[in-house]
């Protein structure tokens, strides 16, 4: 039999399929990032099933994360992304103790428990600050794209300093910042600085090695480097960030098939 | 305008039509639906008879004084959002909701209870209460208990039984109300009938499958103390619970112990939540839950007034310093009620219980071992979907530990 992991996120969907025996990726895919819809969704999902030539038939299961799971008539059940990325990321690094993921609309740190489970976590409240919904907003202001405000940053000498407590403060700041002349590079390396800083603060010392970077934004060049600064540790990124929820859903599909 | 200004108080008396006169026949769950139009009808009636009708908002105040006296004392907590915009004109947006919304009301004029109010009875609590109530005062007439914060300390209590005795020559003056003793142990008496009684419908929950939720509980209970219908319609909660309980009425999942912040009428967004998403919260440790009805006053003694100072001193509120007394009551409760997780509550920029959250997770997870979750939010809806997949993540990790302990036992 085959199980499915939906991630239904903010921005992106993502989707794997899993063959439940011998727990292997089968198929994935990562869908146009934009604002998602659940038709959006499933439409991606029967493409990958296509693409990739899987008997419709054998599939048994399927689990949805992320912030549109509840609308995917789809699934079977639901489970939140926060165990999802725990199993996902246990799957592909099962050394890993702390998971700091960091999506569209929010970012959290996950402690791992060593048998896929969650130990603790905690999750950004309100703001955006801490969140890929930021780091985009930033990168339209600069004219590039998220990936764009990465290779941005690399060519920066000194990162300008942005208050990280809220994401509509920084955005004035910024528009301030470049008004008065600042370079775009150091505007965009102090972003990243800034988002890393957050993440650190909502960790609060109580992430433990080894923390691996999952999310899209962890695709961001120069970010995994940021937040290992923030966090005074190496950060390894998973071999698939955007999937980890994908994986672990389809993973807990699995279990309970 | 006039309209504009009720429209908060006025809703919240409409989410519950009356379905029981106030005579309190019928459901009883119906009466504490119609709980805000029942009292409001019951203070009406006192001051009509020439009771004085006294707000208080916070648990230390001694509702015994009050009653004795011959007083209604009348909670007047903010729990709606809609007051909290005109609130913010006179103090900061960076304010407990509880705060913002009572005051919003007094600026509004929008609580007819409050507008009833011959007198406030207040105690310097947190920051942002005592200040507020300076606000208050330009406009009504408050008279304030100083509450010293050393719980422990001996001079620290007798200092508030003089507060109490000075309480005692206040209400005299501004109400005309001298109690005797007699009518002050009589007070006592009444008050501990009150709070056994909810004390009994709280134990409820100790069951394995009680027969009540949490929200359900958190209804039954009246702003106005010492209400002899309110009595009775516990009475025939209680007996038509146990009742249910007996036919195999019951409720389950995960168990929850919240802590944290009170949460007054209006303001039940995160119970709602937390039972929505598969919780059962079998016990409240905070000043609407068991908190304020754990202590009785010592009935008889020859000095009631220090019976009452020390049943009110020793309540376990994070203004005190230190508050070793709620991590006792955390762990008897837990004892009890046999949580699988703890929730805590924390209103946005209530420092006290934000502070004191780092010893109630170390608490929770280190010594009752089991999963800890805090909750930082105010009265706006905002966030709801963001505490839900928190609060599933918890349940999914309580869920999940309680298979892994299955198998491995
Ligand atoms: S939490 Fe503290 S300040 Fe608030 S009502 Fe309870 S005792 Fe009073
Ligand atoms: S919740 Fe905290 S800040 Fe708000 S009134 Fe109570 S003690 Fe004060």
């Amino acid at each position: 039999m085959i199980c499915a992991g939906i991630d239904a996120g903010s921005r992106t969907t993502k989707i794997a399929l899993m063959g439940d025996g011998d727990e292997v990726l089968l198929a994935s895919a990562v869908g146009e990032p934009g604002a998602c819809t659940a038709t959006q969704a499933e439409e991606l999902f029967e493409k990958t099933v296509a693409q990739h030539q899987v008997d419709r038939d054998r599939i048994g299961r399927v689990v949805a994360t992320g912030y549109g799971r509840a609308a995917l008539q789809m699934a079977d059940t639901t489970v939140t992304e926060i165990t999802c990325h725990a199993r996902g990321v246990q799957f592909l690094e099962p050394r890993a103790a702390t998971v700091v993921e960091i999506g569209g609309q929010d970012s959290k740190i996950i402690l791992l428990d060593g048998n896929g489970g969650v130990r603790d976590f905690v999750m950004n409240d309100r703001c955006a600050a801490g969140t890929g919904r930021f780091l985009e907003m930033v990168a339209e202001r600069l004219d590039v794209g998220a990936v764009g405000l990465g290779e941005l940053a690399a060519g920066s000498q000194k990162p300008a300093t942005i208050n990280p407590t809220c994401a509509v403060f920084a955005e004035t700041e910024i528009i301030g910042l470049l008004s008065a002349g600042a370079k775009p590079q150091d505007v965009a390396a102090g972003v990243q600085e800034t988002v890393a800083t957050r993440m650190a603060t909502l960790a609060v010392g109580r992430a433990e090695r080894p923390v691996v970077f999952a999310g899209g934004v962890a695709l961001i060049p120069g970010m995994a480097s940021a937040l290992s600064r923030a966090l005074a540790c190496q950060v390894e990124v998973a071999s698939a960030p955007q999937l980890t929820g994908a994986i672990g859903a389809a993973l807990i599909a699995c279990r309970e098939a | 305008m006039e309209r504009e200004r009720t429209t908060a108080f006025s809703e919240a008396c409409n989410a519950g039509e009356p379905a029981v006169a106030p005579d309190g026949k019928g459901d009883p769950f119906a009466w504490f639906a119609s709980m805000l139009p029942n009292c409001l009808e019951y203070a009406k009636a006192a001051k009509a008879e020439g009771r004085p009708i006294v707000g208080i908002t916070c648990e230390y105040t001694p509702r015994e004084l009050i009653v004795a006296a011959g007083a209604v004392p009348v909670c007047l907590c903010g729990g709606s959002a809609d007051t909290i915009p005109t609130a913010e004109r006179d103090l900061p947006a960076n304010l407990c909701p509880l705060v913002k919304s009572t005051y919003g009301y007094h600026a509004e004029k929008g609580n007819p209870l409050l507008e009833m109010a011959d007198l406030l009875v207040v105690e310097t609590t947190c920051d942002g209460k005592k200040k507020m109530y300076e606000l208050m005062a330009e406009s009504r007439p408050v008279h304030l208990l100083e509450l010293p914060q050393k719980a422990e300390d001996d001079a620290a209590f007798e200092h508030w039984a003089g507060e109490l005795r000075a309480l005692v020559a206040v209400l005299a003056e501004k109400l005309g109300g001298s109690p005797s003793q007699d009518g002050i142990e009589s007070a006592i008496r009444a008050m501990n009938r009150e709070r056994s009684l909810r004390r009994d419908l709280a134990a409820l929950m100790q069951s394995d499958a009680p027969p009540l939720t949490g929200r359900q509980l958190l209804d039954c209970r009246s702003i106005i103390a010492g209400v002899p219908v309110a009595l009775e319609q516990y009475e025939r909660t209680l007996d038509m619970l146990r009742a249910g309980e007996a036919r195999g009425e019951m409720n389950s999942g995960v168990r929850v112990l919240m802590t944290g912040v009170p949460i007054v009428r209006g303001a039940e967004r995160v119970v709602d939540i937390v039972e929505g998403a598969g919780g059962l919260v079998v016990c409240m440790e905070n000043c609407t839950g068991v908190k304020p009805i754990l202590d009785d006053v010592a009935e008889g003694t020859p000095d009631p007034m220090h019976a009452i100072a020390e049943k009110y001193f020793a309540l376990p509120c994070s203004v005190m310093t230190p508050n070793e007394r709620r991590q006792t009551t955390l762990r008897q409760l837990a004892e009890e009620y046999r949580p699988q997780c703890v929730i805590e509550l924390i209103w946005q920029a209530c420092l006290t219980y934000d502070v004191e959250s780092f010893f109630i997770r170390r608490l929770a997870e280190e010594e009752l071992g089991i999963p800890y979750l805090r909750i930082e939010t105010d009265y706006s809806p905002s966030d709801s979907a963001r505490i839900e997949t928190r609060v599933q993540a918890l349940f999914e990790t309580v869920r999940g530990r309680s298979v892994a302990e299955t198998r491995r036992g």
